[in-house]
């Protein structure tokens, strides 16, 4: 134990602050969470649910280290996860950041008081809301035969390689190679866009993120959209939309997998503090 | 999808969907201690490492789950 210099705020531990709800809403979450049950603090119409935490795991050098441990993170990710679940029960939530942590509780209820009003504007923007993601993947191999076959280009390009004596019928392979990667390109980003479309007009909002490579996501299909998508808890238009998506386009090779409800991460803005 | 149909990759991909939200995504705040966790790809990596064994993909079974994918979600 350290010396006892500043009692009010001890040095070894932080509070970790998963997300704001309501207050009204913020029954006791019922989960495990991160370092000490989960539990409310509130300050006027809204509550943060924090834990307490020891510093010597969740300080910044530490937990740096840790964040190399998959184990570690698998736990860590799931137990931040499953109180602001718990929490979307009974109201809504603004997720924050994993490991978003304050040095004692009046850093933390000064924040709440000082961004009150923005808060709750966050609040009413998700409230009722659920975030759903949609990722659509394509077998390449599929794709490349499709170009090679409907594509006048290609099928020029495949024309003039037969006919051709070697070493120019070996410049025509490679410029055809560049061709069905071209549109092949073409194709997936006309794909992309179509999908999100379409999907974006049964969301109350949408937003698109990076597509995330093979290794990351460790399918084999190429990743052509990684959507997200604000619905209204328990809408099945949406749901149904995806299921249409996904019929029409199974001929073409394109895979949808739809994943959640999801507090709304995707949709509550991302530097609120900063100002 | 189709991942549903199949509870380890079910997993799997409720893992690594999570893993996308709360480490890039939620609100950030000023004067705290928040890390901004640079190099995310390589934690994913890393995950997949651990997804790979057997012995993780059982324990994720035996191991309770908030209702975060689509699957066991609705009841």
């Amino acid at each position: 134990m350290s010396v006892a210099a500043e009692p009010t705020a001890p040095a070894e531990h932080g509070w970790y602050v998963y997300g704001v709800v309501e207050a009204a809403a913020a029954s006791p979450p019922n989960a495990r969470g991160i370092g000490t049950p989960a539990a409310p603090v509130v300050v006027g119409s809204l509550a943060a649910l924090v834990s307490r935490v020891p510093l010597d795991e969740y300080g910044e050098e530490p937990v740096r280290a840790r964040l190399e441990d998959p184990a570690w993170l698998e736990e860590k990710v799931w137990a931040h996860e499953e109180v602001l679940q718990n929490a979307l029960q009974t109201g809504a939530v603004i997720p924050f950041r994993f490991l978003t942590l304050y040095r004692d509780e009046e850093e933390l209820r000064r924040f709440l008081v000082e961004r009150l009003d923005d808060l709750q504007g966050v609040l009413d923007g998700v409230r009722g809301m659920v975030e759903l993601g949609v990722k659509a993947f394509v077998d390449r191999d599929r794709l490349e035969a499709a170009v090679a076959r409907d594509s006048p280009a290609v099928v020029d390009l495949d024309a003039a390689i037969a006919q051709a004596e070697s070493g120019r019928a070996y410049l025509l392979r490679r410029r055809r190679d560049q061709v069905v990667r071209e549109e092949c390109a073409q194709l997936l980003a006309g794909r992309a866009e179509e999908l999100h479309g379409r999907l974006r007009e049964v969301a109350a909002d949408a937003a698109v993120n990076p597509v995330q490579t093979r290794e990351v996501s460790g399918r084999t299909e190429e990743m052509l959209l990684n959507g997200a998508y604000l619905v209204p808890a328990g809408d099945a238009a949406f749901e149904a939309t995806v299921a249409a998506l996904a019929a029409e386009q199974a001929s073409a090779g394109v895979a949808l997998e739809l994943t959640g409800p999801w507090p709304p991460y995707n949709f509550v803005p991302r530097d609120l503090g900063a100002r | 999808m189709t991942a549903a149909d199949q509870p380890a990759l079910a997993e799997e991909v409720a893992l690594l969907e999570l893993v996308d939200r709360v480490l890039n995504k939620g609100v950030v705040l000023s004067g705290d201690i928040t890390l901004s966790v640079a190099g995310v790809d390589l934690v994913y990596v890393g995950l997949r490492v651990l997804l790979a064994s057997v012995g993780t993909l059982e324990r994720l079974h035996e191991s309770p789950r908030p209702p975060a994918l689509r699957a066991s979600a609705r009841s």
